[in-house]
């Protein structure tokens, strides 16, 4: 990896900086370890809250003064909340790094959470929960985590109508003064920047910014429900969703399940798209993909077919992860794992998904890992790490998640 | 800045444009085949869609195991897609797998039409169709599409209708692609590291053996209609609503200026977010400058809770008056060009994000743009030319509405 530094600053912040003198833009990645998981039972949505009112006002600025400080510089930002980190990014020309970086800690640091502009995001979080109702994919999506993750993981970022209800502005500021502070917020820097300069900048940028301490690193308890749920819909098609544990990032066999998920699902190639897609033509849609909060992993299968075809449909997904253990061959393996190495090969001619990418590491490892470290755990996966992980994690017990018109047959797992 | 671009016809008429990237390690290629909805007959309607799937399910040379497994091999990231005016087809990878992957691409847009494959991609579309019904904004933009362009075949769903669908044959389609995909009727462009004498040589040998067929391409201006339409429907929650109204196409002198009028009304930290979003009126409100080469339309747009409707169209026509009435601000202005710089930044770092620029300015603007002459496109913007433009395509026109969801309004309850 190219030179690149990593360091704690006195107020906590524990940040990476990745060099790349060639490009021309640079970017900087936010992850604040204040993510739905943080919440309280009771105000479920108000992380999203903070992140969405978070820039409407500062010590400083109004919500508009201080997009109008960022269009002026040409800042592409985006922000979003996860389970346990809300995150801000931010592109912009080298020249105007400096610039962007104190904007982003101003209103880190100095939010108001004007009193209008928390109601009305509260108002937008409850309409959104209703728009969720017409998205049958997003609403599946939502079931599925609630079952598989519980009650503190399974958490969807626009919260409960009734925890909403709850939320007041000073519930706001409650979240972000326990939460946002230096010993919370990982960053990562990627671009044409001078690391000593950045490192100056992010001093002055974010002193003082409260507690110092590591906080926020601690595991968070998961409650996976295995069984079958459904839920009657009107719809055209079928939403299935089933889910099972697997590995966190940090584990051993990480690399392993990365290069399963690449032959279930990592192109057009893979198994699932041929064997549900191109061979039995059940559906348009089917993939494959786990999630991994820090200290979890969770794998699933998704796929969306009308109602005849689903029970099929059910049958040839699972079919297809148990026969991964007879005949798997070679070729396979190797597409997979080129797919993965490729893909990060490709992506990496872009800034941002470098500086993301940097951020993650800070976040599930604890420091940068080399892009050829991670090629070379890929690269180093055989077949019989495949069958050796399938006998570790049988599927024995599944959550699976319905929508639609229909339940699945009696018959079969989960 | 030395000009990055090579440009070359092939004796059989396909086009190659070649952008040079000398910092990236990676490169992207792609056809363009001029060919989409808008080229079908009613009773063939989403056979350029239902094509792109063939696409990828043989050739005389390969399988379509063959195909996929070949694209895995490369680690490619690709896909295809369907629009309109054109069917799209691509694939990014490392640099030193360019050529292999140009001539993977270029096999596949010779293929084979399975009988025994096309039959069960039907299915495969009909799942699409199904999936696109269960989604309200692809139901709310058919209808609207449907709706503002009647009569002309840009009405037409680019997935084509269940009924049509089911009823297409291999030979329908066998005579559309005889046609459609003639090599001067396809653009092939490539980006990313790569030597253009090895491009073009790699052109020659994968698509120089294509014969050109007739190939006619019979275009017309739609008619953009103006009233209002309602697609009651108790399937969804929300009520969507849209303004269209008329708008320059893509190859119009205004071009960017139109894209400038729609970023001002409705895109990030515009106008509608701060009067209609940050109103609490709506969370879903923008706006979309929908352009073809010849013609375009401005479409406003939002997703509310029902009993908001109302409240929602107001608050859309209030914006889209005073653009009209009062001059644009010059902060307004200059928003728009400070993000574009930092947009085509981020966008020359990538190959893969080049390719869709370079076939808009081959297929828009006569030409591919060095990124100098696109930002001294989008300098040209100013408080005047806005105003200028308003006067021609004015915003607070009367236009269209349509409506989708529970309520049936405004011609209703």
């Amino acid at each position: 990896m190219p030179d690149t530094t990593h360091e704690t600053l006195p107020c906590g912040i524990e940040y990476a900086v990745m060099p790349l003198p060639d490009r021309h833009i640079a970017s900087f990645h936010i992850r604040v370890l204040a993510g739905t998981a943080e919440e309280e039972t009771a105000r479920l949505g108000v992380a999203q809250i903070v992140e969405e009112t978070i820039t409407k006002g500062t010590a400083k600025r109004s919500g508009r003064e201080l997009s109008d400080a960022f269009d002026a510089i040409g800042a592409g930002c985006n922000s979003g909340t996860g389970r346990e980190t809300s995150t801000y990014s931010c592109t912009v020309l080298p020249g105007h790094f400096e610039r962007a970086l104190a904007l982003h800690a101003e209103f880190l640091k100095t939010p108001t959470f004007p009193q209008d502009a928390v109601e009305v995001n509260v108002a937008l979080a409850k309409q959104e929960l209703i728009g969720l109702e017409d998205d049958a994919h997003a609403l599946a999506d939502r079931l599925l985590d609630r079952r598989a993750w519980g009650p503190i993981l399974g958490r969807h970022p626009l919260g409960e109508k009734e925890t909403l209800d709850r939320i007041t502005r000073n519930e706001v500021e409650a979240h972000w003064r326990k939460h946002y502070h230096g010993g919370r917020i990982l960053l990562s820097v990627a671009g044409d920047v001078d690391p000593k300069l950045v490192s100056d900048h992010l001093q002055s940028a974010f002193e003082g910014f409260g507690d110092p301490d590591a906080a926020g690193r601690e595991a968070f308890p998961t409650e996976f429900q295995p069984g079958r749920f459904h839920q009657h819909k009107d719809l055209q098609q079928q939403q299935i969703g089933i889910g099972w544990p697997a590995v966190n990032a940090k584990h051993d066999r990480f690399p392993t399940q990365q290069v399963l998920l690449g032959i279930l699902s990592g192109g057009m190639g893979a198994r699932l798209f041929t064997e549900v897609r191109e061979k039995q033509g059940l559906v348009y849609w089917v993939s494959a993909w786990q999630e991994t909060p820090r200290d979890h992993g969770m794998l699933f299968l998704g796929a969306s077919t009308t109602p005849e075809r689903c029970d099929q449909t059910y049958k040839t997904l699972l079919r297809e992860v148990d026969r991964l253990s007879e005949d798997l061959t070679q070729d396979e393996l190797d597409r997979a794992k080129t797919g993965i190495i490729a893909s990060q090969e490709t992506k990496g001619d872009s800034t941002r998904s470098r500086c993301s990418e940097l951020c993650n590491d800070l976040f599930f490892y604890g420091e940068p890992i080399p892009m050829e470290d991670k090629i070379a755990r890929i690269d180093a996966v055989k077949i019989d790490d495949i069958k050796a992980y399938l006998d570790a994690y049988p599927r024995d017990k599944l959550c699976v998640v319905t929508v639609g018109p229909r339940e699945l047959a009696a018959n079969g797992k989960g | 800045m030395q000009n990055p671009y090579t440009l070359h016809t092939l004796d059989n008429g396909l086009r190659i444009v070649i952008e040079k990237m000398p910092t990236v390690r990676s490169a992207a290629a792609g056809f363009l085949v001029r060919t989409g909805a808008r080229d079908e007959t009613p009773d063939v309607a989403g056979i350029s869609h239902f094509l792109e799937h063939m696409v990828f399910k043989g050739t005389a040379k390969r399988s379509w195991q063959d195909i996929t497994a070949d694209f895995d091999r490369l680690g490619s990231s690709y896909n295809a897609y369907t629009s309109e005016d054109r069917t799209i087809f691509y694939g990014w990878v490392r640099r030193n797998d360019i050529v292999k992957q140009i001539a993977l691409l270029a096999d596949m847009m010779r293929p084979a039409l399975p009988p025994d494959e096309f039959d069960m991609e039907r299915n495969v579309i009909l799942e699409e169709i199904a999936m696109a019904k269960d989604q309200h904004d692809h139901v709310a933009f058919d209808f609207l599409q449907e709706k503002v362009f009647a009569g002309h075949p840009l009405a037409w769903p680019i997935l084509g209708y269940e009924e049509t669908v089911r009823a297409l044959t291999r030979d329908q389609m066998w005579n559309y692609m005889q046609r459609r995909y003639s090599p001067e009727n396809i653009l092939f462009v490539v980006a990313g590291q790569v030597d253009e004498k090895e491009i073009i040589a790699a052109a020659e040998t994968h698509c120089g053996d294509w014969t050109q067929a007739e190939c006619r391409t019979d275009r017309t201006v739609p008619e953009i209609h103006a009233g209002v339409d309602v697609l009651r429907t108790g399937q969804f929650q929300q009520q969507f609503v849209a303004l269209t109204l008329p708008a320059c196409g893509a190859s119009d002198k205004d071009a960017e200026t139109a894209a400038a009028v729609s970023t001002i009304l409705g895109g990030e930290n515009s106008r509608f977010y701060w009067n209609i979003v940050q109103a609490g009126i709506s969370p879903r409100a923008g706006a979309y400058h929908l352009d073809y080469a010849d013609t375009g339309v401005l479409i406003l747009y939002g997703a509310c809770n029902p009993e908001n409707v109302e409240t929602l169209v107001e608050a859309m026509r209030k914006e889209a008056k005073l653009i009209c009435t009062e001059r644009v601000k010059d902060i307004e202005v200059d928003r728009v060009k400070t993000r574009q710089r930092t947009s085509l930044a981020v966008e020359s770092e990538a190959p893969y994000y080049r390719l869709t620029q370079l076939m808009d300015d081959m297929e828009y603007r006569g030409g591919p743009r060095t990124v100098d002459a696109m930002l001294a496109d989008v300098d040209a913007i100013t408080v005047d030319s806005i105003s200028a433009y308003l006067e021609r395509f004015p915003a607070d026109a009367e236009g269209h509405l349509a409506s989708v969801g529970p309520r049936q309004w405004p011609n209703g309850a």
